[in-house]
């Protein structure tokens, strides 16, 4: 054979496969009945709990700050969505074992160009589901209740929460990308943040570590708060984010599928 | 042999796969496949043969050596390689919620195709795949046959150079595998192909080379002629017909002969085995003369056993057969 195997390769957009994991799993997403009931729990709980507040207002005319009811509301709603959101993220490449290397990473998709893509799919889902939950609460909160929030406050508070609802997102896609299937990926992300939970307590006050931060929520939304400490937390969240995400891009990219 | 790096469309060299210090799918397998190939991949239930295709696309990463394909080396990042394959694994499982329209057109934006390429390119496939009148309905509803012809249309999206099959005629009908056959013929006119199959006849019928794995190891590659030749020569089986003491007697004549190892009658056939280094055409002659001079009529004479079927019994049964002498023995693969 004097002829070489080289044939000229098509033409082809390099982030298209990017796009297409990423289109497909946010719609997947939404389809999802996590998604539905994490919504449908946050908004009627939400609703529920404002209208008492209004309620108890009206009737008996108990004055009802509305930075400490929104604060309470946030904290509970991060603290009930992380259980939800736990299964959402580890779910994103777990659930998808069985058809995932015939289906996909057969195809013309680098490992990377998947993890990148399923990562920002469900960071999307989450923040944007989060942040316009919030705005909804807030905007609710400022016709139903008495209001002392303050814009920069609610900013700044949706702005810490959304950093470390990222940093679950990031630990649960990672792990559910190296974790063999999703219950035990919920399993270890559950037990790692009950450790980190645990493990950040032993910190000295004066480190905003995210269940103090989630305390503080009501000085955070009437504008009262230390900015560099918090400036702080999110650093650190952002970068330990990052690092998760490149351990999993690494370490998803080193594994057999 | 290729004359050039160019020629090689897929090259492994001393390639090892070991499962979680558990499992050793496969063990030191240097293979060259070049291009026009149709290699068939053959093998027992459990001889690595779809470990081998897995770690050809990059899904699995070797535990040592490394596969290179269209002269580069095969890594689970090497996207750019992929586009150039196609692949069909065992058993294709496809999202169920899924029409074969929006499942062709994911696949083909996996590869990177840009929209203006990728739909007309699907629409041809699907009614070439005879998919049109259910190219509205979901997979969920698909029968076999309709998945395998989704599969290869999955498969020929990106237009590939290289097809990876596995196992591409399971559990399809007559009709659907004749189908199959015929396409895998069309398209070897002009693409390199590895066939997985567990069906003798299959390979024997499309391929040109093969591959014979064996607990892991590659023990014989070449030319399918080649592996023809090392079957057991020199048993046939003759239909006969004729005055049955007249057969009887050709036979008892033909027993005599120094060249004939047995000659077994059951009714009117007759079962001849010939000395393994005999040349059969002088032997047969000489039956021939036998029958002739007895007044028996042939009827038919043929080769006994399924030639690649028989050969590559013969190729495992020797290779297990040699035990521990398998550490000093170099493989006879090439």
């Amino acid at each position: 054979m004097d002829t070489p195997a080289t044939i000229p390769i098509p033409r082809y957009h390099r982030w298209l496969p990017f796009w297409a994991v990423l289109q497909t799993d946010l719609r997947q997403t939404l389809r999802s009945w996590v998604w539905r009931t994490w919504v449908l729990a946050v908004v009627s709980s939400s609703i529920g709990f404002l209208l008492y507040r209004f309620g108890v207002y009206r009737e008996a005319k108990i004055l009802q700050g509305a930075s400490v009811l929104v604060g309470d509301l946030m904290r509970w709603t991060v603290l009930g969505s992380v259980t939800l959101v736990v299964l959402l993220t580890v779910g994103a490449i777990a659930s998808e074992r069985g058809t995932l290397a015939d289906a996909v990473l057969s195809r013309g998709i680098s490992r990377y160009q998947y993890f990148l893509a399923k990562l920002h799919a469900r960071l999307a889902t989450v923040l944007v589901t989060f942040v316009v939950l919030s705005a909804l609460v807030l905007t609710s909160s400022h016709f139903l209740l008495h209001e002392d929030l303050s814009m920069l406050g609610c900013l700044v508070a949706v702005t810490a929460m959304a950093v470390i609802l990222t940093l679950v997102v990031s630990c649960g896609v990672t792990i559910g990308a190296l974790s063999g299937s999703t219950a035990v990926g919920v399993g270890v992300l559950w037990l790692s943040l009950y450790a980190s939970g645990f493990v950040l307590s032993f910190l000295p006050a004066r480190y905003p570590t995210p269940d103090r931060v989630l305390a503080m929520l009501p000085q955070i939304l009437r504008g009262e708060f230390d900015w560099l400490a918090l400036k702080q937390m999110m650093q650190v969240g952002l970068v330990s984010s990052a690092v998760m995400a490149l351990v999993g891009m690494i370490g998803f990219s080193r594994s057999d599928v | 042999m290729a004359e050039n790096v160019g020629d090689l469309v897929v090259e492994t060299t001393r390639l090892t796969k070991i499962y979680q210090n558990r499992q050793i799918a496969l063990n030191d397998v240097s293979l060259r496949i070049e291009r026009g190939w149709v290699l068939g991949l053959l093998g027992p239930n459990g001889a690595g043969k779809t470990t081998f295709l897995r770690l050809c696309l990059g899904l699995h990463r070797p535990t040592a050596g490394f596969v290179k394909v269209f002269g580069k080396k095969m890594t689970p990042n090497a996207a750019v390689l992929r586009r150039r394959i196609g692949y069909i694994p065992t058993n294709p499982q496809f999202p169920k919620g899924m029409t074969p329209i929006s499942y062709l057109d994911y696949m083909a934006r996996l590869f990177g195709l840009p929209r203006d390429v990728r739909k007309p390119r699907l629409a041809s496939l699907i009614r070439a795949v005879d998919l049109l009148a259910g190219s509205g309905n979901t997979i969920a509803g698909f029968s076999n046959g309709m998945t395998a012809r989704l599969a290869v249309a999955a498969s020929l999206i990106n237009e590939p150079d290289l097809l990876i099959w596995d196992e591409p005629t399971l559990g399809l009908d007559i009709e659907a595998r004749r189908s199959m056959l015929d396409l895998i013929k069309t398209l070897a006119r002009e693409k390199t192909l590895i066939l997985s199959s567990h069906n003798l006849s299959d390979i024997d019928e499309v391929c040109n080379h093969a591959a014979v794995l064996s607990q892991g190891k590659l023990i014989f590659s070449g030319s399918l002629q080649d592996l023809k030749g090392r079957i057991r020569k020199n048993h046939y089986e003759l239909d006969l017909d004729g005055d049955q003491k007249a057969i009887a007697k050709a036979v008892s004549t033909l027993k005599g002969h120094n060249e004939v190892k047995a000659a077994q009658l059951r009714q009117r056939r007759l079962d001849l085995r010939l000395n393994e280094e005999a040349p059969n055409t002088a032997v047969l002659g000489h039956v021939f003369h036998v029958l002739n001079e007895n007044k028996v009529t042939l009827i038919s004479i043929r080769s006994v056993g399924q030639q690649t079927e028989q050969a590559f019994l013969d190729l495992v049964e020797k290779e297990e057969s040699k035990g521990f002498t398998r550490l000093y023995q170099p493989a006879e693969a090439a």
